[in-house]
C-alpha cells in the first residue's frame, strides 16, 4: 500500500523530531471511516516546530528532510511513494482541535494519526464546497458519527447556524 | 437485476457500507487503484483532446508538423 509508505516516512520524520503531532485529513482521512473516496492527493496536517527567533512557521525542515530521502517537489506538493502530499499547518481553532484530538489507527502494523470522523465532518461543514457537503452527507448516512460529539464541536466552533442551513437544505423532507 | 429505483438505491447503500467496513489497509489499497485509474483516464483524455481549430487565415497544421 503506497499510503502506508507515506505513513512510514511521516512517522520516521516525527520520531526524528522534524514535526510534532500530525494527522491525516481530507479524502484519505475520510476513507478511514467511510468507503474509499477517490482523491489525487494526501493532506497531512502538522504541528510545525517553531524555529527560534522566527514568528512564521516554515515547512523548510520537512522539505529538506524528505528531499534527503529521495522525495521530489512538485509545486505545493511533495511526492512520496508516487502520491502528491501536502503538509498543512492547522489554519484555525477547529483544525487545531482536530489535530490535538486525532485518533490513532493501525495500518497493517504502521501507526496512523487521523482526524476523528466528527472533526472531519465539522471541517467539511466549515469548508462548505459541494464536495465537502457530499462528504458530510456520506458521514451522516454511514452512521460513523457520534452525533453528540459532533454537536459539541459545532457549538464550540460556532457552526450551529451553518449546520441548521445544511440540515434545511439536505436533511429535511421539503415539499 | 432490477430496475426498481428504491431497490437500486438500497443496494448501492449496502455496497458502500460493505466497502466502509473493510480493513483500513484494504481501503487504502483501493485508494491507490482509484488514483491510478483517475490518472490514466486524465492522461487518455489529454491524448485524445481535439487540436485547437486554426483561425481564419492560418494554414492548417498536420500532426507532427511545425
Amino acid at each position: 500500500v503506497k499510503v502506508k509508505q507515506i505513513l512510514a516516512l511521516v512517522n520516521r520524520m516525527q520520531a526524528d523530531g522534524v514535526i510534532e503531532r500530525y494527522a491525516i485529513g481530507g479524502a484519505v482521512g475520510a476513507t478511514f471511516y467511510l468507503e474509499p473516496i477517490a482523491t489525487l492527493d494526501v493532506d497531512i496536517f502538522v504541528a510545525f516546530r517553531p524555529e527560534p527567533g522566527r514568528l512564521l512557521v516554515s515547512p523548510l525542515p520537512i522539505i529538506e528532510y524528505l528531499r534527503a530521502r529521495g522525495c521530489t517537489l512538485q509545486g505545493e506538493y511533495i511526492i512520496i511513494a508516487d502520491w502528491p502530499v501536502q503538509f498543512l499547518p492547522p489554519t484555525g481553532p477547529l483544525a487545531e482541535e482536530a489535530l490535538a484530538e486525532a485518533r490513532l489507527f493501525d495500518v497493517e502494523g504502521e501507526p496512523a494519526w487521523v482526524f476523528s470522523a466528527e472533526h472531519l465532518a465539522a471541517i467539511a461543514l466549515e469548508t462548505g464546497r459541494p464536495k465537502d457537503k457530499t462528504r458530510l452527507l456520506q458521514f451522516i448516512e454511514s452512521g460513523a458519527l457520534d452525533l453528540g460529539r459532533l454537536d459539541a464541536i459545532l457549538v464550540r466552533h460556532g457552526l450551529q447556524e451553518r449546520w441548521r442551513r445544511f440540515e434545511q437544505q439536505f436533511l429535511e423532507d421539503g415539499p | 437485476v432490477t430496475f426498481n429505483l428504491p431497490e437500486i438505491l438500497r443496494s448501492k447503500r449496502e455496497m458502500r457500507q460493505r466497502l466502509a467496513a473493510r480493513p483500513v489497509g484494504e481501503k487504502l489499497r483501493l485508494l491507490d487503484e482509484l488514483r491510478e485509474r483517475a490518472l490514466a483516464i486524465a492522461a487518455s483524455r489529454s491524448r485524445g483532446a481535439a487540436p485547437s481549430r486554426p483561425s481564419i487565415g492560418t494554414t492548417p497544421q498536420t500532426p507532427g508538423g511545425n
